[in-house]
Parts: structure tokens; sequence; C-alpha cells
């Protein structure tokens, strides 16, 4: 084999000094690729419900989400990298809700969920996370067996669930002159899961019971179940509906004169509802998920923030959970140092973080976030809307069920 | 409470369910009656009603002034798609092709009101005059589910009035029967069955407004709504006017009852009657088997 230094076609020195050129970029290169790399950006997957009866629900869950998106990124992201969220329309149904996740996995290789608005489509795809090597942290599903019996590794719920929530208010209720409740709730998981643990916990403090009913989803007409609550001479009534339920049965409820018959108290005050239903909503008491008006360093900035970026509008509880939920997953990727799963688990387990709510630990036994418990009343302070009051703030260890449980040993 | 101040009282809260069914029935079993279309915008355009009437009545303060406003609106809205997607698939007689274009009709509508009023619920306050309680046997009533009778029968009363004893009634019945004789006869058919679309899309949008203080202006209630309607219509009879008002009485008065007596069934109550009506009679209680 014969070489020609000498060839053009062979090694010149301006191919010496290209190749040298090419081979100084490559090694000047590290640090553009590392940025290259970095700005890969980290996939979370929102399920929502876009369309559909609880869609009003997934709006919430999606401005706060684009919210966070933009605050985070122009912060320099997580883990240095960028966020973006990849939003599903699961319509509220669970088996929707099942195949936008699997596309989720398959198609845009997310493997991190958030912001199922609906307990029963987030039970559905519990099961399928193990398979999926995915992570799921609940926002807002209330159902208080997600952390119980169908407890699975992979998930873990940052919000007061529907058990939580009844806790706080029959504390609340304990010292009430109110002695006789009835209960209505909608004819789902939450709804049960919320009217079983009210039901639970306030005959433990004392009180009766006179009756508890079950209206169909979609509900709009509660003549039957208001006159049921008239008749049945309870003095205060439980109310797990929410949404159009929730709205449909407060203003007819208020048509009716119940409300100024009966406490009216429920698991969750709506903001949403509260805005629709104007003064008819003046004095309605209730758990809150969420109450804007509380005061800490987290909330002030989330609110300021919010309010900033949509016209001065009042956050709902979704909002407040949502943010929440995500700022407890950055936190724990953070500790991790990484966006796989099991080390997500690994760091979430136990990781305690000063949130809009308060301090909230979420305890290795069961993946619950322990939250603090609000009661509130919905007042007229002056403003364009009526408000949440905070009336009492319950210490997240009294509110937190046993573990692994829906119940109360205490 | 005794069991016949019970009835009175369960009787007034299924009627004042059924006057909100009615309105949204018999539009659609008009429709359907004159130019054999299955509207399946009709929950949408109750929607539309609802929301346009939470407008009227924020910017004139008058919920009135919104039930007459918001009809006519979503009248005039129908009279436009009816004239531009509906009428070019007539000759074509393919009940497919409406029925696509209906629900397509619906889904967009859904979406232009989601854009058009955001994705929050729209509460709508009774006026002043409809605030408040009767009393009847010792028990509260709304005055405003009273007004809601009132109206349901007024309504009821002046359709049926307008459809048996006026000459554009006569011509609507002749249409229904058969649109091509009344054409020979020089009669504008094509004005007939748009009078008569416009008329359905009304009583739909007014529906809306009157359930809008009941139920709140939210995105979603055209979808909920249209179910019952449908299962009235089918009760009643396609294309029946009268079966239309004794569906919606039947389907109210079971799902009022049977929300007291047995919760957990009373939706499905509805699909059982429906079920063994049309066993009995297939065309349903009033209508003509085809």
């Amino acid at each position: 084999m014969n070489f020609d230094l000498s060839n053009k076609k062979g090694l010149t020195r301006r191919k010496v000094l290209v190749g040298g050129a090419a081979t100084m970029s490559v090694l000047a290169a590290p640090a553009y690729l590392r940025k290259a790399t970095a700005a890969t950006p980290i996939k979370i997957g929102i399920p929502t419900v876009i369309t559909g009866g609880y869609a009003v629900l997934g709006s919430h869950v999606m401005r706060t989400a684009k919210l966070v998106e933009k605050m985070r990124n122009a912060s320099g992201g997580v883990l240095g990298r960028p966020i973006e969220f990849i939003y599903k329309d699961t319509k509220g149904e669970p088996a929707d809700c099942v195949r936008k996740c699997q596309e989720l996995v398959e198609r845009d290789d997310c493997r991190i969920f958030t912001g199922v608005v609906v307990s029963s489509e987030a039970r559905a795809i519990m099961p399928k996370l193990e398979e999926w090597d995915a992570f799921f942290i609940s926002h807002g599903n209330g159902d208080g067996r997600l952390t119980a019996e169908f407890y699975v590794d992979n998930f873990f719920r940052a919000n007061t669930s529907a058990p939580m929530g009844a806790r706080a208010l029959a504390l609340y209720l304990k010292d009430a002159e109110q002695k006789n409740f009835y209960a209505i709730g909608s004819d789902y998981a939450w709804g049960h899961s919320s009217v079983e643990s009210f039901e639970a916990q306030i005959t433990k403090v004392g009180k009766n019971i006179s009756g508890t009913v079950f209206a169909p989803v979609g509900n709009k007409d509660y003549s039957t179940y208001i006159t049921k609550i008239l008749q049945s001479g309870a003095e205060g009534c439980y109310v797990a509906l929410q949404g159009d339920e929730g709205r449909a049965f407060y203003s007819q409820a208020q048509q009716y004169g119940l409300s100024d018959r009966v406490q009216m108290v429920t698991e969750i005050v709506s903001q949403a509802n509260i805005r629709a239903l104007g003064n008819d909503s003046v004095g309605l008491v209730g758990g809150s998920r969420y109450p804007f008006t509380y005061e800490n360093e987290a909330n002030k900035n989330f609110l300021s923030a919010f309010q900033a970026e949509y016209d001065g509008e009042i956050p709902d509880w979704t909002d407040g959970e949502m943010y929440q939920a995500l700022d407890i997953l950055f936190k724990a990727m953070e500790n991790a140092d990484s966006d796989e799963t099991k080390k997500i688990v690994a760091a979430m387990e136990g990781l305690e973080v000063d949130s809009v709510k308060g301090k909230t630990l979420m305890r290795e036994c069961d993946h619950q976030g322990e939250n603090q418990g609000f009661v509130v009343r919905v007042s007229d302070m002056g403003g364009s809307e009526p408000v949440p009051e905070i009336l009492k703030i319950y210490p997240r260890e009294m509110i937190t069920p046993d573990c692994r449980s829906t119940s109360y040993s205490s | 409470m005794d069991f016949f101040s019970f009835l009175v009282i369960q009787s007034l809260n299924a009627l004042s369910q059924a006057s909100i069914l009615f309105f949204i029935a018999s539009g659609l079993t008009l429709i359907f009656g004159i130019m054999r279309i299955v509207n399946f915008a009709h929950g949408a355009l109750y929607m539309l009603g609802a929301y346009i009437g939470y407008t009227v009545a924020i910017y004139t303060g008058s919920f009135f002034l919104a039930l007459i406003i918001a009809p006519i609106l979503v009248a005039c809205f129908g009279i436009v798609f009816e004239k531009l997607l509906l009428s070019p698939l007539y000759k074509r007689q393919d009940g497919g092709a409406y029925l696509m274009v209906t629900f397509g009709l619906a889904v967009i509508l859904a979406e232009a009101i989601k854009l058009t009023w955001g994705a929050d619920p729209k509460g709508v306050q009774i006026p002043e005059m409809l605030r408040g309680i009767v009393i009847v046997f010792d028990f509260p009533f709304p005055k405003y589910r009273v007004f809601l009778i009132i109206i349901g029968v007024l309504m009821a009363l002046s359709v049926w009035l307008f459809l048996e004893k006026t000459r554009i009634g006569l011509l609507v019945r002749a249409v229904s029967q058969n649109p091509q004789m009344v054409n020979a006869l020089g009669t504008n058919v094509v004005f007939i069955r748009n009078l008569v679309f416009a008329i359905g899309c009304g009583l739909a949008g007014m529906g809306g407004v009157l359930a809008a203080p009941m139920v709140t202006a939210f995105l979603g209630m055209g979808s909920s709504v249209i179910i019952d309607a449908f299962v009235i219509v089918i009760i009643g009879g396609m294309g029946s006017f009268l079966g239309s008002i004794i569906g919606s009485l039947l389907v109210a008065f079971v799902l009022v009852f049977g929300a007291y007596y047995v919760p957990d069934l009373a939706l499905a109550i509805i699909y059982l009657l429906m079920l063994i009506i049309l066993i009995v009679r297939p065309g349903g209680l009033l209508g003509k088997e085809e």
C-alpha cells in the first residue's frame, strides 16, 4: 500500500488545522452538550378533565400548572432542566384516564403524573403504576381508601383526604349546638367515603345521624332530598356534593329556606361555588382543603404570583392543592437528584415541606400527606365576593387517620 | 307531616321539575315532528339560553328581560343554523347526516361557550319578588318553583293553542303529516320548517334561563339534560307535543317519588318505564309507530 502525503486529497496543513479546530470544538463542547442534556425537559403528565362535568376542576388544575411551569422555568427549572406539562383529557372517566396515562408512557415517555381530578380515575390507574414504572402524586383525590386498602408504592397523596376533611368538621362540630345531623353525598367513591367518615366521626363526638342519602351523579333537582332533610328534623346537614351538584343543592336549599332552618356544613368549600352562588353561600360552614386566607410565607408568595397572573382572581382549593402537590414533587426530585420513579418514591417518604397550607409531611407508612385541618365559614368581608373566613385550624396529627386506614383510633 | 301533605308537596316538587323538562322536550319533539331531525344540539341550545340569560340579567339587572331576550336570541341562532347547515341536507333525506351535523354543533357550541364565558359556573339570581317561600301544609315551598309551574302551564297552553287554533298551527300540523302535499298547495314549507325550528330552539333557550337560578349556568348542563329530554320524547311519542307534556310529567313524578322511596334506583326506574312503554306501545304513548 502506497501513501502519497503530498497528494491534495491526503493530509494537508489546512486539513490539520480544520481537524484541530474541530477537535477543539469537541473538547470545548461538553459545556454546551451538558447544557443540551440539561435542557431536555422533565415531562409531567396531567391527565385531567378538560371536557365534561368536572371541567371546572380540570381548568383550575391546568391554570395552576401553567403558572408553576412559568415560575419554575424562569428560575432555572428542576434539576437544572425545564419542566414541561403534557395535558390529556380524561373526561372524568376512569377508562379514559387509564388510556391517556398509557399514551403518556408509551408515546411521550412521560412517567410522572398528577392533576387527576376524580378519585375513581386515580383508583383505576394506581394498579398500573408499577408496570409503567410511573410515579403519581395526587393533588386532590379525596377517597380515603387510596392510601389505605388501595395503597400502592408509587402513589402519594399530598392533599387532604375526605376522612381528614370530615374529621376536622367533626372536631369543630363537637362543641356546636346542633345535636342531629343529616348527611347527603354524591353517589360515587368520594361522596360515600366522605359521608361514611363523617358519620363515624360525628357519632364519636356524641352527635346523632338522622339519616343519610346519596344522590345520583349528575342529579340536578334536589327538592326530594330537601324534603327528606326537612322531615328528618335534623339541625345540621352535612353535604358531600361537589361542583355542579353542590351548587344545585345549595341554590335550591336556599330557595326552600333550608339554610335558615338547618346549619349546612360541607367537607369542601369551593371558591367557584361561592362565586356562582353569591350571597346565598354566606353562612356555609365547611372544611377547606386550601383556604386562600391562610397566612404564611409560602401562601403569600403563591397568592401574589397567582393574582398577578390571573387578573386578581382568588385561587380555588384545587389551585392551592395543585400548587402544593407540585411543590412537594419538585422538592422530592431535587432531594433525589433524579426524575426516576424509584428515587422519587424514596425521597418523598418522610419529606416535610413548608407548603401553602403550613408544614406538610409525606408520611412513609401509607404515603398520605399530613396536612393541617381547616374549618371555615363563608363570610361577606366587603370584597367583590364572599370568602372563606378561617374559624379553626387543627394540627395535622389530629386530622390524619391511622396508617393505611380511613379511621381514627383516638 | 301527614301522608296527604306529603303527597301535595312532592307533587308540587314534581310539577316544578316537569316544567323545566317540558321546555326542552317539547322543542325537541316539535323539531322532530316537523323535520324528522333528531336534534343533538338541543341540550347545547338550552345551555346557550342559560349563559345568554346570565349576561342579559347582569347587564340589564332584570331576570324577566333575560327570560324574553335569551329565547329570542337562541331562536335567531337556530334560524341561522337551520338555514346554513341543515337546509342543504334536506334533499339527501339522510337522518345520519342530521345526527352528525347537530352533534357537531353541540360540541362546537360547548367549546364556544367555554371560550366566551370561561369554564367557571355563572350564578343567576332570582328576582326579589320571586325570592322566599310560601307555606303549604306547614311546609316551605319556594315562590320560584310556583313561578316555574305557572310559566310551564302557560307556555304549554300557548303552544298548544298555537298548534291547534291558528292557521299557521294548522299548516305546521299539515307539514308534519304530508309536506309534499302542503308544498303543492302553495304553502311555503321552508318557512314553516324554519319557524318550527326557531320555536323549538327558543323553548330550549327559555328552559335554560329558567333552570339557571336552580343549577347555575355551567358547562355540561346541556349534555345532562338532553338524555332526560330524549327519554321524555320517546315515552310521549316522537313528534307528539301532547306526548312531550305527558312524558315530562311522568318522568318528573317518577324522579321525585323514586328519589324519595328508592334513591338508589330512581334513575333506573325512568329507563324501566321507557322500556315498558316501548314494549307496550313502540311509538310512545301518543306517537305513531312508523
